[in-house]
């Protein structure tokens, strides 16, 4: 018969024997939430730490992509959320390449900051790209210096984009308005006093 | 004039036009030069980046993704583009709207606000997927348009992350240790150098530029000691957005971490440009923030 192991801590040993996670923190609807908005099997992974090894971000700092697979399935939205490490993935699908469950968890971590956004968690770059491309049609718009390089060239001082047929930007607009991305963007850069 | 039968809608994004127009006015020239046709995208926009609004809200990334795929279904054209994070956004939500019914419904939905309508008729090809294709160019033909061949330089290619991966949705085959470009590299007469860890992301996608430079640029450090190892004279990349960042971000790397590598970066169209014989200043080498003489003197 197998003896137990016995730390001499009562404390501590009333935690090990604990196999339930207890937490009022815990949304039982996260998981589906981003299953639904990554479409991946999100709920399959095994924890072999496959995406985390693959990862280019995870060597130089403390962000695990596979702690977030893991919050995903226990539910821990609050933690994966409020965790400034999301934002460090690049998105460069290493670990959806390797993952040998076949789940993409880069898209798992896309889908965790679409539901962050909902909570006007964000980091105010992404919000200036979306300002940026409401007034001009281009996340990086051009500027002088570009402008007569484009001549040199014999190109158009403006690419023949909505730079040059200002006529496409209410399209541009309406789409964006559609879902209040700029209104939004505005808003929470405006509470941060920008 | 070399026939042109192949016509493309031609994509510019952002950077390519707007930080380095040589790319653009490369693309346009060194394709004619192998019966590819490139025809301005009149009204498109930013893809949308993929890191920065896919991020946020991923339904206005595909509402705005399909507005630029309309604009070509509207010239009945196929859309070619020369960046990888473009591939990934107009690529892919072609792609997924085609397979996807519920998806296609929601965006269709609100393009409707602006009078337009995906059907999905248009394929969208990466310029550079279309040279190494023999049904379109092919890298026989891509060597055939060579007149000064690139002979005695190490190049170091760099794939980037949204071509290619991930795999298993794309048709590229191996993602691990891919040659293609390697090989249309090779057929403009240098060495295509092999070089740890040669599909490591350059550290600027998903936002993390914008988010955390110094990390951002940690991971593109860990890049260019793997590429001065092997002793490349110059990296070359099929996306001005990791042009950028190893282009920029060697000043920046310079600056934060004082290490210095001035290792010349060229988008593979500027490279073939130089092959074809285009001048430095017909491609605005001189825009480029790390000094590409020393790779030119090896060639010119
Ligand atoms: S590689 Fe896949 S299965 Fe393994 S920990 Fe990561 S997400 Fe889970
Ligand atoms: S996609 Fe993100 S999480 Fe996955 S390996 Fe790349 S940086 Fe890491």
């Amino acid at each position: 018969m197998a003896t137990e192991k016995n730390y001499g801590n009562p404390e501590l040993e009333a935690k090990l024997r604990d196999r339930y996670l207890y937490t009022d923190d815990t949304n039982p609807e996260f998981l589906n939430d981003v299953k639904k908005v990554s479409r991946t099997i999100a709920h399959m992974c095994y924890q072999c730490g496959t995406c985390t090894g693959s990862c280019p971000s995870a060597p130089r700092s403390s962000y695990r992509i596979r702690l977030f697979m893991r919050r995903g399935v226990l539910g821990l939205e609050k933690e994966a959320l409020n965790d400034p490490d999301l934002w460090l993935c690049t998105t460069c699908y290493s670990c959806t390449d390797r993952c040998p469950r076949d789940i993409a968890p880069t898209d798992v971590i896309m889908a965790m900051r679409n539901l962050a956004f909902k909570y006007d968690i964000v980091p105010r770059n992404f919000l200036k790209t979306v300002q940026l491309i409401y007034t001009t049609g281009h996340g990086v718009p051009n500027n002088d210096v570009n402008r007569s390089a484009r001549e040199k060239l014999g190109l158009s001082r403006d690419p023949p984009t909505t730079h040059s047929y200002p006529e496409f930007m209410p399209g541009i607009q309406k789409i964006i308005d559609h879902y209040k991305l700029k209104e939004n963007a505005d808003r929470i850069l405006a509470e941060e006093g920008q | 004039m070399a026939e042109s039968k192949h016509q493309y809608a031609f994509f510019l994004g952002c950077i390519a036009p707007n930080r380095y127009p040589g790319c653009e006015s490369a693309a346009i020239k060194t394709s004619a030069k192998v019966g590819i046709e490139l025809l301005p995208l009149k009204g498109a926009g930013c893809c949308p980046a993929p890191g920065a609004f896919g991020s946020i809200d991923l339904n206005v990334f595909y509402a705005l993704a399909a507005r630029n795929l309309v604009l070509a279904e509207q010239m009945n054209m196929d859309i070619t583009l020369i960046c990888n994070g473009c591939y990934k956004s107009i690529w892919e939500v072609n792609h997924i709207l085609k397979h996807n019914d519920e998806l296609r419904d929601g965006v269709n939905e609100v393009l409707k606000e602006v009078d337009m309508e995906f059907k999905g008729s248009i394929d969208v090809w990466h310029l550079a997927e279309l040279y190494y294709d023999p049904k379109i160019c092919g890298v026989n033909k891509l060597a055939a348009s060579v007149t000064r061949p690139l002979t005695g330089t190490k190049i170091a290619v760099h794939y980037g992350c949204h071509l290619m991966k991930p795999g298993k949705e794309r048709h590229f085959g191996d993602t691990e240790n891919p040659m293609w470009i390697d090989e249309l590299v090779e057929a403009l007469g240098a060495e295509a150098v092999q070089y740890r860890n040669k599909m490591q992301c350059c550290g600027a996608g998903g936002g993390v530029r914008g988010y955390d430079l110094t990390h951002s640029l940690d991971i593109t450090n860990e890049k260019l000691i793997n590429v001065t190892e092997v002793g490349a004279d110059a990296i070359t990349e099929v996306c001005p957005f990791c042009q950028l960042q190893y282009d920029r971000g060697q000043i920046e790397i310079e600056e934060k971490f004082g290490k210095t590598y001035g290792i010349p970066v060229l988008h593979f169209n500027e490279l073939l440009g130089l092959a074809q014989g285009m001048s430095p200043q017909e491609l605005a080498l001189d825009l480029h923030g790390i000094d590409c003489k020393p790779f030119l003197e090896k060639i010119l």
